[in-house]
């Protein structure tokens, strides 16, 4: 059997090529255009999928990328939503979440014992009793989700864009298009996006019968094409919106981030479903889909339909039906009366026309796989009664529903748009929009179709008003006629299957036993329910759970409100939202040098670092051993390009590093260096580093490598508030650093300039400025990793000329290099905490023994409040520099391990290492103030749960070298 | 010692010779290398021809080699002036010098200077070392590109938010803003006729940047172009 039906007049289809593909193992042909169910319908095929919780028969509904009880996979991708996915040549398709086959799914008992099944059962049947849960879980596990997750998906670039227009229209239907071509005539560029294949929206489908529509839509469209500012974007969705107009836009290519000076919001409706007993059964669907099939894929819905309406709307299916081929059984209107004149055409048709009347059910085919009639009786629309007493059954094979429509809003609310419920039209519509936003179309109430072409004009002159040029501001339109919308157009039945949401398999009753557990608001009914939950995201479900829920609980739907819309609006794959993965990162100018020479980096903040140099076959451990072990012996040599380096200048210079770190500057001599420690507000230490003073007008500061950014930005946002005079530099880029470390250093360097590096001429914590293999640098003196440390900071591109003059020179005296990894051992071996590693977001300078690096006697430093309160107030943590035992050979404690007493944790481990030239573990740890005396021993807990006993000692640790 | 040797053969420590930020990017691919402004600096890809082409569809060439100076401060504009060196009347705006020198003034104190093929007043400024009060020198290490032809929006509208097109930034304009989630400057120029794109970032990101452009002018029909493309 095959509903296809001759050519439509713009129908989307190209019959000139057949396409041949399989569905569940069935070969059939289609015509290029088709989509996957259009293209089943069309073969006769009505069971297209399977409900998710009961497994119930399902066809089509909306055929409006909203059937997501029909989602196919072709063996690589999955959840592919049927109605709008066009069918391809050799395609293989079987439906999703079904178990054999589609139309013989073994999970279709489950419909059979739904009554054991209703909503929010799993909430309270598994968790009781607890050793069941792993058992319950596996079967939930299994049964939940639709589709097989493929890993071995290719990986498909999805490109993210960013993209700009003065108006963004959203919609391309009558509306849509009109205000688009407006805007573009006022010289505005200007883009619309429609999620459909095809531009039109309901112009191309709902026609009563009658072709003029299509006309009217070709004019439109070559006014739209004829603009070369306009850009119309099909198969793509409008996903959300974000503040200061950006909407990303998604097609198959990827996203698309528009950012408009205007928006305007023509996206349409959905049709609503009205609600019976088994309106769920395949060929029962929205009038609109019936209109869809025909006019886009020229298939006939039915062979003899029925229609169920509440609205004129219906009427007009009716006669699109008629034209189809359909024969019309009858138009069943749940109010008292019709539109005159439709009716009057339908009768001339041979219609029979039952108003006051509903579909008390309709009646499954003996294999459930369509409609076999419906059962018609009298309603009382007043009290919401079906009146069965003189029911009776009409034989048909599939049923047209209208019953009224919710406004495409998503984007409205998420942007912030005052929605009211108009009971003239029974819909929320705009009330407030915010500026820039403006609504046209059935979104904004409007439906007849003039009227919304006109909608659309108004909303274009306000949107160019908006935008700064002339336009003539016209009068909001209001709906004239009957409503569009039922107000309530839920039919009740004893037996239910009386379906609300086809999503989540969720009918009236289950609303009602909702609110009789107390979840009576739409925020929380939808939780227990999960009503809208499906990926349809409630496009058909949530307006019938509001009525509902009024109903309930005796309010009007205003007082109910909606739930919350977020972005994205609808389901967006994974691939698009990651789209091209950019991994920005910083190497120094000896990247290359660090990676000949083997060595193995790491990331800390943006930069890659040399961590360590392993020789062939080494041990990580070992590596770092052997160059600590030069550092201390001979010499080492790192890169320390990375670490933040700012310059101020200018006279204020002293005063606004005095403000922003806790020590004293104005005092400090030319050619000096000191300490700089950080905090916040809080007295919390944020990071620390160093001053060297290069002149008295002129500080070149080294922080730490992750802090960097931060620090600088934190020190612009200070200025701003200050306004002292200087000028802040961030080098971190244009210059670059070398450590040369241990007894050579010296004589290594000296070889290289004429500074005099005595330590009478140059002693620790000085800077000078002095030409190093002939370039100039900045020699800073320090003891951070070892007592003869020289910091060499130099142009960044001619950090490798410098270096490779001290590997050259530096080869007899045994240097090497040693990376990040070592340093922090060195650094440990010294006994320097480092915030970050021996600090954490809570840590004020008392409790890492700093009080040496706070100068409260100051008039002001950040922090300096909260430190006042915090010295009044007894530590209750403190750091303590500690070792194990000698010839400690058991479980080695990490960091991180927690320091016990009995059966509390009183601290944590925050460094701890192996120390070769030390020979011992050494290492820092949160303890009780009661712990921190040198000698006293505390335990600390391994990740094998044993017990390690330390002792506190003094630093340096490299006084240790002896028994502690 | 094992793993580190020095190559002291190839290694003069009076011959101070720069490298690219961006040419560990280009390590793997066959490039021909020149000594520029005394940087090592990738003057060819592949043949003329086909890069002619690339420059037409989408071209990204390394210009890290050209002469670079920054200044800020409160008497920054006066101290260009006393230099004779013609400023920008307005902020986030460019001009061309005398000196064949691209001025950016990049905030109402703050200017980076750049010497195009001939220009020389970034040497001229480097070469005075004397500290003024409110005038600050900014030490400079861009990595800096060229991006031509006709898909160049296309690249840029993957990386960068906003609208880079000639009906939003004019022909003098400069804009700081974010290029594939890193700080970067970005202007319109003309050179030798052709209309291309200047980008400049912090040179430690120079490789990064370089591989991100690539990979799209790539997918877009576009490459790599040396620098011999524009140095004539």
């Amino acid at each position: 059997m095959t509903l296809r039906i001759a050519k439509q007049t713009g129908e989307w289809l190209n019959r000139d090529k057949k396409i041949h593909f399989e569905f569940e193992g069935q070969a059939l042909t289609a015509f290029k255009g088709d989509t996957i169910t259009s293209a089943l319908w069309a073969a006769g095929l009505t069971v297209l999928g399977r409900s998710f919780k009961y497994h119930r028969a399902r066809g089509i509904l909306s055929l409006a990328n909203h059937d997501v009880n029909i989602l196919v996979t072709d063996g690589i991708d999955t959840n592919m939503r049927a109605d709008v996915v066009e069918v391809t040549e050799g395609m293989k398709l079987s439906a999703v979440n079904t178990s054999g086959s589609v139309k013989k799914d073994k999970n279709s008992y489950i419909d059979s014992i739904s009554p054991l099944l209703p909503v929010g059962f799993y909430y309270k049947a598994f968790h009781t009793p607890r050793r069941l849960f792993p058992f319950w879980e596996n079967i939930i596990r299994k049964a939940a989700g639709l589709g097989i997750v493929n890993f071995n998906y290719p990986r498909i670039l999805k490109r993210k864009q960013h993209t700009h227009c003065d108006v963004l229209v959203i919609g391309a239907g009558p509306s849509g298009l009109t205000a688009a071509y407006l805007a573009a005539q006022a010289g505005l560029t200007v883009t619309i996006v429609d999620e459909n294949k095809q531009a039109g929206g309901s112009l191309g489908y709902d026609r009563a019968g009658d072709a003029a529509s299509v006309a009217q839509l070709q004019d439109l469209l070559n006014k739209v094409t004829s603009q070369d500012n306009i850009t119309l974007l099909t198969a793509s969705y409008a996903a959300g919106y974000y503040p200061d107009h950006l909407i990303p836009i998604v097609s198959a290519q990827g996203i698309s981030k528009v950012r408009a000076r205007a928006v305007i919001v023509a996206s349409g409706a959905f049709e609503q479903p009205p609600v019976f007993r088994y309106n769920d059964l395949p060929a029962v669907m929205l009038g609109s889909a019936a209109q869809r099939l025909i006019y886009r894929y020229g298939v006939k819905p039915f062979n003899h339909g029925l229609v169920l309406t509440a609205n004129d709307y219906g009427y007009r299916v009716a006669l699109d039906l008629l034209q189809a081929g359909t024969k019309v059984v009858a138009v069943v209107d749940m109010r008292k009366a019709g539109d005159a004149a439709y009716t009057a055409k339908l009768i001339e048709h041979g219609v029979k026309i039952y108003t006051g009347h509903c579909v008390y059910e309709a009646l499954a085919s003996s294999d459930k796989s369509s409609v076999k009639g419906a059962v018609i009786c009298a309603y009382d629309d007043k009290n919401n009664l079906a009146l069965t007493s003189n029911k009776f059954t009409l034989a048909c094979d599939g049923i047209a529903m209208s019953a009224g429509w919710t406004g495409a809003s998503a984007l409205l609310y998420q942007a912030g748009t005052g929605m009211q419920f108009n009971y003239q039209i029974e819909q929320f519509i705009p009330s407030r929009l915010p500026d820039g936003m403006f609504a046209a179309g059935k979104v904004n109430g409007v439906f007849n179709l003039e009227q919304r072409l006109q909608d659309g004009v108004r909303a274009a002159n306000a949107a160019i008003g908006y935008l700064g040029l002339k336009a003539v501001q016209t009068e909001a339109i209001t709906h004239t006629g009957s409503s569009p919308s039922h107000p309530y157009p839920m039919v009740p039945h004893e037996k239910g299957k009386n379906f609300v949401d086809f999503d989540e398999d969720i009918q009236i009753k289950d609303f009602v036993n909702a609110a009789k557990e107390g979840f009576d608001n739409i925020e929380l009914m939808k939780r227990f329910t999960t009503v809208g939950m499906g990926p349809s995201q409630g496009k058909h479900s949530n307006m019938n759970a509001i009525r509902i829920l009024a109903k309930i609980r005796n309010l009007p739907v205003e007082k109910i409100g909606t739930t919350t819309s977020r972005p994205f609006f609808h389901p967006t794959p994974i691939g698009h939202l990651a789209g091209r993965g950019f991994h920005a990162h910083r190497l120094t100018s000896l990247h290359d040098w660090h990676h000949t020479h083997g060595a193995v980096f790491t990331d800390i903040g943006a930069w890659k670092r040399a961590a360590y140099y392993p020789a062939p076959g080494q041990a990580k451990q070992d590596a770092i051993q052997a160059e600590a072990m030069a550092v201390r012996h001979s010499a080492g040599i790192i890169d320390s390009s990375s670490f933040g380096k700012i310059e101020l200048h200018g006279p204020d210079a002293a005063e606004f590093l005095e403000r922003f770190f806790t020590g004293v500057y104005k005092t400090q001599k030319v050619g000096a260096c000191r300490y700089l420690m950080l905090l916040d507000e809080s007295g919390v230490v944020v990071d620390d580093g160093i001053a060297s003073r290069l002149a008295e007008d002129l500080f070149y500061l080294s922080i730490g490598t992750s802090n960097a950014a931060a620090v600088y930005r934190e020190m612009q946002r200070y200025q701003q508030m200050w306004q002292l005079n200087l000028g802040l530099v961030n080098v971190t880029g244009a210059f670059g650093a070398i450590g040369i470390a241990g007894p050579a250093a010296r004589i290594i360097l000296a070889t290289l300039t004429d500074l005099d590096l005595s330590d009478e001429a140059f002693p620790i914590s000085c800077v000078r400025e002095a030409k190093v293999a002939g370039v100039a640098a900045r020699v800073i003196r320090l003891s951070f990793v070892s007592d003869k440390t020289y910091e060499l900071h130099v142009p960044m591109s001619q950090v490798p000329h410098v270096w490779h003059a001290l590997m050259t020179v530096g080869e007899k005296h045994g240097l090497r290099p040693f990376g990040s990894d070592t340093q922090r051992l060195l650094r440990l071996e010294m006994g320097h905490a480092m915030p970050g590693v021996d600090t954490d977001g809570l840590t004020n300078p008392f409790e890492i023994a700093a009080d040496w690096a706070i100068k409260m006697n100051k008039a002001y430093f950040i922090g300096q409040r909260s430190l006042a309160i915090l010295a009044k107030r007894p530590l209750r943590k403190q750091l303590v520099p500690f070792v194990l035992a000698q010839n400690f050979a058991g479980e080695m404690p990490m960091d991180c391990n927690l320091v016990i007493e009995g059966q509390d944790i009183i601290g944590r481990v925050t460094s701890i290492s192996y120390s070769q030239f030390i020979g011992r573990c050494i290492g820092f740890a949160y303890v009780t103030p009661d712990k921190t005396a040198l000698g006293s021993t505390f335990s600390i807990r391994t990740d094998n749960g044993s017990l390690v006993t330390a002792t506190v000692v003094a630093t340096p640790f490299l006084n240790n070298q002896k028994d502690a | 010692m094992q793993g580190f040797d020095v190559n002291k053969q190839g290694f003069d420590v009076n011959k101070i010779v720069q490298v690219s930020p961006t040419a560990h990017a280009q390590s793997a691919e066959i490039t021909q290398w020149q000594i520029v402004n005394d940087m090592k600096i990738a003057v060819g890809f592949e043949g003329a021809d086909i890069e002619k082409y690339r420059k037409k569809v989408l071209g990204v060439t390394d210009v890290s080699c050209l002469a670079r100076y920054g200044v800020k401060g409160p008497q920054a504009a006066q101290w260009l002036a006393d230099h004779e060196i013609a400023i920008p009347a307005n902020s986030n705006s460019w001009t061309m010098c005398d000196q064949k020198t691209l001025v950016m003034r990049l905030g109402s104190s703050e200017f980076l200077l750049e010497d195009q093929w001939g220009g020389g007043a970034c040497k001229q400024l480097a070469a005075d070392s004397s500290r003024q009060a409110n005038v600050y020198k900014v030490a400079r290490a861009d990595a800096a590109f060229i991006l031509s032809g006709s898909a160049v929006l296309n690249l840029l509208s993957e990386l960068c938010a906003i609208d880079l097109s000639e009906q939003s930034l004019s022909s003098k304009e400069v804009v700081m803003t974010q290029v594939a989630g890193i700080s970067a400057t970005v202007l319109r120029q003309t050179i030798a006729g052709e209309p291309v794109y200047r980008l400049w970032c912090d040179g430690t990101y120079g490789a990064y940047m370089w591989q991100v452009l690539l990979d799209i002018a790539v997918e877009l029909g576009g490459g790599a172009v040396g620098l011999a493309q524009y140095q004539n």
